[in-house]
């Protein structure tokens, strides 16, 4: 790799060649101001606010379209950058309705904050403002034509990451404006993060728009868990509220760089699903009632017990799920092939096609630990059965209990009728799920977990990579996180013995039990993870 | 050819001049045979000596510009002519295009041949529907003659000259923003570097000529770069087509050496102003340069003295105005212009050249304050320098020019309330 030498401010900097001066900047702790330019977008220079002196040119240039050269000496902070910066803070502002107060962007808009930096605390522009009406555009964007600067970035990201010109420039000079295209809406699944990425309010998420400012929330970050890529992604919480208000892009360049699709964006409406389950319950006949965890747990524990020893383990399934963390799906091995001597247990898998994008996939694998389940050995032990038989061996009757950890449509265990009336002859049918679904609606214990913002877990993504996804919060109801129902029922069944505090003691004893994760513990993943064991091939333990 | 002492006109005015037959018969063709006996790097040192520089208004020098295209020949490359000519005050070109269509596509072979490009674009502008239909109709000539197309004048030489029809827009005369216009992209200036030399059309070594420019290589092929450099004042070399507007008495495109005098120019070619009126101002070489007062133009039409007086040389093309010219309404209808023909990309002249024409307007209305002309100048100075492309300078440039020059006259129209020459409508 060439680097190159120079100087910022009077600051040595070495950098790689081909370097901005923007990027370079930023490593000496020199701040250079953008608003066009993205480090995941191409380089436009068209709005001109990082206009820099190099030290024997005649004419400033644009920090952002300027490539580092041996010896250079960049100067951002003389009068003439600070005249040139102003002029353009004042010809953004001529035309801007100023709106802030009723502004979504209020509070994390680069437009207020530079004016606040460096801007003019007075208008000398005395005419008539241009006015644009609003307009939907589609892909849940607003668009506020009257706060754009013109940045690009919107159209940029549609065209370059999302491969689509649904949003382009229109007409020239000052009426130049960002637009669809012919009455075309914006559809690519991409488009969430131009909300995101927008300097200003101009084209804000209908999903967060007037739900709240941002400076009432804490921004936690966290991974999606909407599909195997496990995006990097912050969890805008209101705490007043008690309430998740939005997810954003968390920039992670081994993983999502900069971008989340849609469908992640907006998961944080399930965490609020009014239909959430937020009780056990007990069905007995056709009889459905609330019940306590101090009930349910004991009585699983003892029908479980007593069906194994009756019919033997073979009389037992587990259906898991790549919705479970790590943790969750070393409990749920240690507790039922380990210790209950299960052979049937496997993870569901339904992938669906992905959705490929020149430079965004949304993987086809719709669960975030698909990989880590089977790394962990959720999987059929010597003549075990995988879901489907299982379904079947329910339907024949040579399994009595099942143990559902998710539940889901019927659809995926395969014809839904068949699959009604094999669910119906159990004797036991136990599910932990944080939605109801028909497999809970003829369960004889329902046990609600949570979803993956009120639990702590690790998830190993596709590729491999284990990352850390935090509790946000705990939603109010007599939910508990999934690892304690599990560690719970571990306990009353005598196989789990561990008085664990939490995921991350238990994230070591996986670690120290599976060579997959040998080397890995919460300081080594960090914000942004770390891959399984090199050498590794994922060969489950057992 | 020089019939009439002229060079780059000496045929422009006979019946069918626009035709092969009549070219080829006062000689041409007759310089690219002699180019293509030569090499490349021979035909760019003579250029260079000639001391041709770029008419499209930066005044580039020509063998140099070449001299920039790197000799590897991993990619294709281009020569662009470019015949958008849309500045107001700008007609030289199109006299070129429609009564010597041969001399430009000889011109354009001949730069083709020293570069190394295979294909040349002729980018004219899309009013000049007609023009472009002779430049059609002379490429069709030429080809059927092997002088366009494979193996020219059986030299082995091949070069294929393709004309496209720019939309309507000044800003695709911006060497750049017309690559983007080729491609088929909008019309938009790219940032530079990389200049178009190195990085190009379709991202091959380009090189954009000025139509103009390339009618003056077949002459310095065929008379020798000693006699191209002997016209004119040293460093602003060679003849020169002036295309003169405004208050004269005979407007029209003349051809004279580089150098020559601007009263001359309006005098005795022009005629003078029409009933005997005095000179107020003259915008010497198209609206992006700045304003010469009447008492200033004794002075050398070429790049560097007009430079030195604060102006600008541009296209060698004035534009006369006589003392009933309203200079504030000169100055907004200059503005109005650039605000018009800006592409909104970047934010200086995006915002600037829309600011300052309103300011214009509020000055020609009577509706102006004195802070409004601090304003107006003060707009000037934050678009110049910081935009992508020369377009902001070529705003902001003339409405300085104006309100310093004629500040009286600004003042006045704010004092007054009013136009003291009786503008101030729409009309
Ligand atoms: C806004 C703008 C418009 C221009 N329009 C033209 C034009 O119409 N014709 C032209 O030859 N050059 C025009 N130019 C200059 C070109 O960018 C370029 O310098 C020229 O074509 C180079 O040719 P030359 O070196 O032969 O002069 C324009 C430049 C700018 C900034
Ligand atoms: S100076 Fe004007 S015309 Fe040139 S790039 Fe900027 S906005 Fe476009
Ligand atoms: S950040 Fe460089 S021009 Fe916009």
């Amino acid at each position: 790799m060439a680097v190159v030498k120079l100087q910022v401010d009077g600051r040595e900097v070495v950098v790689e060649k081909g370097t901005n001066l923007i990027e370079a900047g930023k490593k000496v702790g020199v701040f250079v101001p953008s608003f066009c330019y993205h480090p995941g977008l191409p380089v436009v220079g068209v709005c001109r606010i990082c206009l820099c002196e190099i030290e024997g040119r005649p004419k400033l240039v644009a920090g952002c379209a300027t490539p580092v050269e041996e010896g250079m000496k960049v100067i951002t902070q003389s009068a003439n950058v600070r005249e040139a910066r102003k002029a353009v803070m004042e010809f953004l502002l001529i035309h801007h309705p100023l709106d802030c107060p009723m502004c979504d962007k209020g509070g994390e808009c680069t437009l207020q904050d530079y004016t606040m930096m460096m801007g003019p605390a007075h208008t000398r522009f005395t005419f008539e403002k241009q006015t644009w009406p609003e307009e939907d555009v589609g892909g849940k964007l607003i668009l506020n034509k009257n706060r754009c600067i013109l940045c690009l970035r919107c159209v940029n990201l549609c065209k370059t990451v999302a491969g689509q010109d649904e949003i382009a420039v229109l007409s020239r000079g000052e009426e130049t404006y960002i637009g669809t295209v012919a009455g075309r809406k914006i559809e690519n699944e991409m488009a969430g993060n131009i909300a995101d990425i927008c300097p200003v309010g101009a084209l804000t998420s209908k999903d967060f728009r007037f739900r709240s400012r941002p400076w009432e929330l804490k921004p936690v970050g966290s991974v999606c868990t909407l599909c195997s890529k496990g995006c990097n992604t912050k969890v805008w919480y209101h705490p007043r509220r008690n309430e998740v208000v939005r997810i954003t892009a968390r920039e992670n360049m081994d993983v999502n760089q900069w971008w989340i699709c849609d469908r992640g964006r907006g998961a944080f409406w399930g965490i609020h699903d009014p239909n959430r389950l937020l009780q056990p319950t007990r069905r007995q006949g056709d009889a459905t009632a609330p019940t306590t965890w101090g009930q349910a747990i004991p009585a699983i524990a003892e029908s479980l017990r007593a069906i194994v020893e009756r019919h033997g383990p073979s009389a037992v399934g587990v259906v898991a799920s790549g919705e479970l963390t790590n943790e969750e799906c070393y409990l749920a091995r240690s507790i039922f092939r380990d210790g209950l001597g299960l052979a049937n247990v496997d993870v569901v898998e339904r992938p669906q096609p992905p959705v490929v994008y020149p430079k965004f996939t949304i993987e086809g694998d719709r669960n975030p630990n698909t990989r880590g389940a089977r790394a962990i050995g959720l999987a059929p032990g010597p003549r075990g059965l995988g879901v489907a038989d299982m379904i079947r061996a329910a339907a024949e009757g040579s399994i009595h209990a099942l143990v559902f950890l998710r539940g889901g449509p019927l659809e995926q265990f395969g014809d839904p009728q068949a699959v009604a009336r094999a669910l119906g002859r159990l004797e036991l049918l136990v599910v932990m799920d944080p939605m109801p679904s028909p497999v809970s609606g003829r369960a004889h214990w329902v046990l609600p977990g949570v979803s993956f913002a009120e639990r702590e877990g690790t998830y190993t993504n596709s590729q491999g990579r284990v990352q850390r996804a935090p509790r946000v919060f705990t939603l109010r109801g007599d939910t508990r996180e999934d690892w304690r129902i599990l560690q719970d029922l571990g306990r009353s069944l005598g196989v789990w013995m561990h008085v664990d505090a939490g995921p991350q003691q238990i994230f070591q004893r996986l670690a120290a039990a599976n060579p997959a994760f040998a080397g890995l513990d919460y300081t080594v993943l960090g914000d942004l993870g770390a891959p399984l064991a090199a050498a590794s091939a994922d060969v489950a333990v057992g | 050819m020089e019939s009439n002492g002229h060079v780059l006109m000496a045929t422009t005015g006979l019946p069918g001049s626009h035709t092969l037959a009549v070219y080829r018969k006062h000689g041409g063709y007759e310089a690219l045979a002699i180019a293509l006996s030569k090499t490349p790097d021979e035909i760019i040192d003579t250029v260079k000596r000639s001391g041709l520089r770029g008419r499209g208004g930066a005044g580039f020098p020509t063998g140099t510009k070449w001299g920039f295209v790197p000799k590897s020949n991993d990619k294709p490359k281009y020569l662009c002519v470019n015949a958008d000519e849309s500045e107001p005050g700008a007609f030289k070109d199109r006299l070129l295009l429609a009564k010597d269509p041969h001399q430009v596509i000889e011109g354009t072979l001949i730069g083709a041949f020293a570069i190394g490009a295979r294909r040349a674009y002729i980018y004219i502008r899309g009013e000049f529907a007609h023009e472009a239909s002779i430049v059609q109709a002379a490429i069709d000539e030429a080809r059927a003659a092997g002088l366009v197309g494979k193996n020219i004048l059986k030299s082995g030489f091949e070069c294929e000259v393709v004309i496209y029809l720019g939309a309507g827009a000044y800003i695709c005369g911006e060497e750049t923003a017309l690559i983007e216009s080729i491609e088929g992209q909008r019309g938009e200036p790219r940032l530079k570097p990389p200049f178009p030399a190195v990085v190009g059309l379709f991202g091959c070594p380009t090189v954009v000529n000025n139509v103009e420019t390339l009618a003056c290589v077949p002459h310095i092929m065929k008379r020798g770069w000693e006699w191209f450099a002997g016209i004119g004042p040293e460093r602003n070399t060679g003849p020169k087509l002036y295309g003169l507007s405004g208050h004269v008495n005979r407007p029209g495109v003349y051809e004279a050496p580089m150098g020559i005098s601007l009263r001359t120019l309006i005098d005795e070619y022009g005629g003078g102003v029409p009933g005997g009126r005095p000179v107020k101002g003259v915008i010497p070489g198209g609206a992006s340069c700045p304003v010469l007062r009447g008492d200033e133009i004794d002075i050398s039409m070429d790049f560097d003295s007009l430079t030195r007086a604060g102006s600008l040389f541009g296209t060698g093309t004035p534009v006369v105005m006589d003392d009933t010219t309203c200079m504030v309404r000169a100055a907004w209808i200059t503005a109005r212009f650039f605000a018009h023909e800006s592409c909104g990309q970047c934010t200086p002249c995006r915002e600037g050249c829309g600011w300052m024409q309103r300011i214009l307007w509020k000055i020609e209305t009577g509706r102006g304050e004195e802070r409004d002309l601090d304003i107006l100048l003060s707009v000037t100075d934050q678009i110049e320098g910081n935009t992508i492309c020369a377009l902001g300078d070529a705003a902001a440039w003339p409405t300085r020019g104006f309100a310093k020059k004629f500040r009286d006259e600004f003042l006045q129209h704010i004092r007054e309330k009013r136009c003291p020459l009786g503008g101030g409508s729409l009309h």
